[in-house]
């Protein structure tokens, strides 16, 4: 199995920077395009500039959809959700390891969000765990191109071609469940979000299967 | 744009309208009961390591055993004792 690489991981912490700075509260697949644009070092950025797509009119552009209602409006985090009803959650979580420990707390925090029978007092998601990240498609697809391709890690091009086959497939239907959808609601993402990858390459005109060539050429595989 | 600028942003207009906006009411009060279910969890299991009876834990959070039993008698981790 591929593991990411350095540069792929550097890649979704800008990511995450860029969903926190357009207070989205969760990672999706449009937040990794912008990215990959703001880490700039790699192949695929270069790509995705010479299909004209910069971060600066990315960054406009996601503005714009977030408008459209096809990602949500700056929301606060759930830390500064809690601080108006004056609880600090940073307390709470550096007291709650210090006296459980991290893996209780991983666990306790499993156990409140898994399937339960009847789903007796789950919750979708909590202050205590990072925003849910919503691009595991898109990793899927990263690690199959990965296989197909013979390479031993995923880089940002991969990741990105990722992203491109993600909008190109549709999601398979185990990710439409009553718990995801109340999990996307809990963020605020509208009914049917499947991703803003694709609204966002298409205001710029690009074409998928384009980018994809020559994402795959970048990989040394050569365009099919 | 800046991270910071947006966040803090965010943070003026809810602390403006914190308690009579319900779109910032409720979603604090499912923040809160986030928080809320992963410290009963973890307190329900500490006192299940410690060697509790279900009838106990029940009477502390003010429900009855079989509640308490049915939301948590499936758990997996073990507390060292």
């Amino acid at each position: 199995m591929a593991q990411r690489s350095e540069h792929a991981d550097r890649v979704l912490d800008l990511a995450r920077a860029e969903a926190e700075g357009f207070g989205h509260r969760h990672l999706g697949p449009e937040h990794l395009v912008l990215g990959v644009l703001r880490d700039g070092g790699s192949g695929a950025s270069q790509i995705l500039e010479a299909h004209g797509v910069n971060l600066a009119a990315a960054r406009v552009e996601l503005r714009r959809l977030a408008e459209r209602g096809l990602v949500p409006g700056p929301r606060p985090s759930d830390a500064e959700l809690l601080g108006l009803i004056g609880i600090d959650l940073a307390a709470i979580r550096r007291t709650t390891e210090q006296t459980f420990g991290g893996k209780a707390l991983g666990w306790a925090i499993r156990e409140a969000t898994r399937a339960r029978r009847r789903g007796v007092g789950r919750v979708p998601r909590t202050p205590l765990r990072d925003p849910p990240m919503l691009i595991s498609q898109v990793l899927v697809h990263a690690g199959e191109q990965a296989r197909a391709l013979d390479l031993e890690v995923i880089g940002p091009e991969l990741l990105l071609l990722g992203v491109v086959t993600d909008i190109q497939t549709p999601w398979p239907r185990c990710m439409n469940n009553r718990w995801r959808r109340q999990l996307y609601a809990s963020v605020g993402l509208p009914k049917g979000y499947r991703g803003a990858a694709g609204p966002l390459l298409e205001a710029f005109g690009v074409d998928l299967d384009q980018l994809g060539g020559a994402l795959l050429a970048e990989l040394g595989a050569g365009v099919p | 744009m800046g991270e910071a600028t947006a966040s803090t942003e965010v943070t003026q207009v809810a602390a403006a309208t914190s308690s009579q906006d319900p779109e910032v009411g409720l979603a604090a009060v499912a923040a809160l009961r986030g928080l809320v279910e992963v410290l009963e969890a973890l307190q329900v299991e500490n006192a299940r390591a410690k060697g509790w009876s279900w009838q106990q834990i029940a009477a502390r959070l003010g429900v009855t055993k079989q509640a308490v039993h049915h939301k948590y008698a499936g758990r997996r981790f073990r507390f060292r004792r």
